[in-house]
């Protein structure tokens, strides 16, 4: 049975809270001795400050440049080695507590991440990257569909005119993967429909003619036009995966989450990736984790990936798929 | 001379780019076609399976298993053309739609395992058709629009090239598949 949120709050208060408040001293724990760092930091740079520009071995400007900077870089250090093991132990405590109470079959693990050929084999990004990190991994099975997902970062090294290195995110949030209902062998991709938005005909034009991504499938759904663009390797292929009833559950999906949202089915998978601009499953260190709306957040989070099966009914499985 | 061997030049690009655009249009509807083909003959192919092992179980209905028998018949005869071919899989789909509601009453067949196998198959090989139609009305659009389109629809003209018919799609395709009550009554 699905959980529910009054369901939630009473594993709040009887199974999650007593740990709860043990991380919330953590966290303010951990605020304190932040704060106490970064006072004497602060001293200790205004200390060099003086020190340097009454030497004179460095101009004013250089001295306060030095100082503050290794100030600054010493407070990051102490910040990282206290954010990990909050971060560490508040997904112990709350995101795999959560996951077990959302479905207790399901495994985490906070470190992993899907396999990197797993990325590739979507072809839901082709850009080359030079970066992949993932974690948050949870894999099971959600009414009798095989499925993996995780919290993913991939980016790729560019240059700027100046030759200086930065990194550019290619895809940053929810990467899921779940076994389709239904079996074939070609490739489709489905992506938000940027070109087209912007650019009218102009843009369904050049759609056309993108030949990395294989043949524009032009579907029958006016909807579904609007907000994505199809490519595939077989035309009648894409439109047995891409039925009337899948379209418009792809659409009524998107315009709840309101994120770029990224789908591709290769192999009798399909290949779900969310856009998100931060970490999913990391804690804000300066918010109560004792308050539950915190809590429900995660919970919502979680709700909406684990749905995803309902959602798109990848659960009713077709004949030779059982 | 040279401004005009370069606007002939420009001219004949566009002719051979029309001509290419229509060819490469009639082929797409010609391959999707043959796709769609491809999948009616499975059903076909299914189709004295079915009806061997229904027949015995449904004596009321021989007149709808007689008419599937000659439909099929009609369809593996030989040449049709590709609109006899559209009308003819349109009929068999509604005898075979006929059909399935009729099954209600019969629950022993409904409970046969063979029946039940053939069942979930035909159920996919519909699902394939009607993306097989789908894509098949997209391809007869795209060529359809680039026939009457100008300027496209010039060379259309002194090439023969004629407009092609589309598939009604029946309005319960367009509905979701309830596999649940498809294999669960």
């Amino acid at each position: 049975m699905k959980p529910s949120l009054s369901s939630l709050l009473d594993y709040y208060y009887e199974s999650m809270y007593p740990l709860l408040k043990a991380l919330e001293e953590k966290r303010l724990g951990i605020i304190a001795t932040l704060k106490k760092a970064a006072l004497t930091l602060f001293c200790g740079a205004a200390f060099l400050f003086v020190f340097l520009t009454h030497t004179n071995l460095f101009i004013p400007l250089h001295a306060f440049l030095l100082s503050f900077m290794s100030g600054f870089l010493m407070f990051m250090f102490v910040y990282r080695h206290e954010r990990a093991g909050y971060d560490a132990l508040f997904k112990d405590i709350v995101i795999e507590k959560m996951i077990h109470f959302i479905d207790s079959s399901l495994l985490y693990s906070k470190v992993n991440s899907i396999p990197e050929h797993a990325f590739k084999q979507s072809e839901l990004f082709v850009e080359s990257y030079d970066r992949f990190v993932g974690s948050d991994l949870v894999r099971g099975t959600i009414d009798g569909v095989d499925v993996h997902f995780c919290d993913l970062h991939v980016e790729k090294k560019v240059r700027d005119n100046d030759d200086k290195e930065s990194w550019e995110t290619i895809f940053q949030g929810l990467f899921f993967v779940a076994d389709f209902n239904k079996s074939f062998y070609a490739k489709t991709v489905v992506l938000p429909d940027v070109a087209e938005r912007n650019f009218g005909v102009l843009g369904s034009w050049m759609q056309g003619i993108n030949r990395q991504r294989g043949a524009l499938v032009k579907l029958d759904h006016v909807e579904f036009e609007k907000v994505f663009v199809v490519y595939g390797s077989d035309q009648i292929e894409s439109r047995y995966i891409l039925s009337h009833a899948l379209m418009e559950k792809i659409v009524q999906f998107q315009k709840k989450i309101e994120k770029p949202l990224y789908l591709s089915f290769v192999d009798s998978k399909i290949y779900l990736a969310l856009h998100y601009t931060k970490p999913l499953f990391e804690p804000i260190l300066t918010r109560s984790v004792l308050e539950f709306n915190g809590i429900r957040e995660y919970f919502e989070l979680l709700m909406m990936i684990t749905g995803i099966v309902t959602e798109f009914k990848l659960n009713e499985k077709l004949w030779s798929k059982r | 001379m040279e401004t005009f061997l370069i606007v002939a030049g420009v001219f004949l690009l566009i002719l051979v780019f029309m001509y290419n655009t229509l060819i490469s249009k009639k082929n797409q509807v010609d391959t999707i076609f043959a796709g769609l083909d491809a999948v009616l003959k499975k059903r076909y192919d299914l189709l004295p399976n079915l009806i061997a092992s229904v027949k015995e179980y449904m004596a009321h209905e021989s007149i709808t298993l007689e008419k599937i028998t000659e439909l099929r018949t009609k369809a593996l005869m030989g040449e049709l053309k590709n609109s006899e071919r559209i009308a003819l899989d349109k009929q068999l789909s509604s005898m075979l739609g006929n059909l399935m509601v009729a099954v209600e009453n019969y629950p022993v067949l409904k409970a046969n395992e063979n029946f039940l196998h053939l069942q979930g198959s035909l159920n996919e090989l519909e699902e394939q058709i009607s993306a097989a139609r789908r894509a098949y009305n997209q391809s007869v659009n795209d060529y359809n629009n680039a026939i009457e389109m100008f300027p496209t629809n010039m060379m259309a003209n002194f090439m023969h090239l004629e407009r092609k018919e589309i598939f009604s799609i029946p309005s319960r395709e367009r509905q979701n598949v309830d596999v649940k009550n498809l294999f669960q009554k």
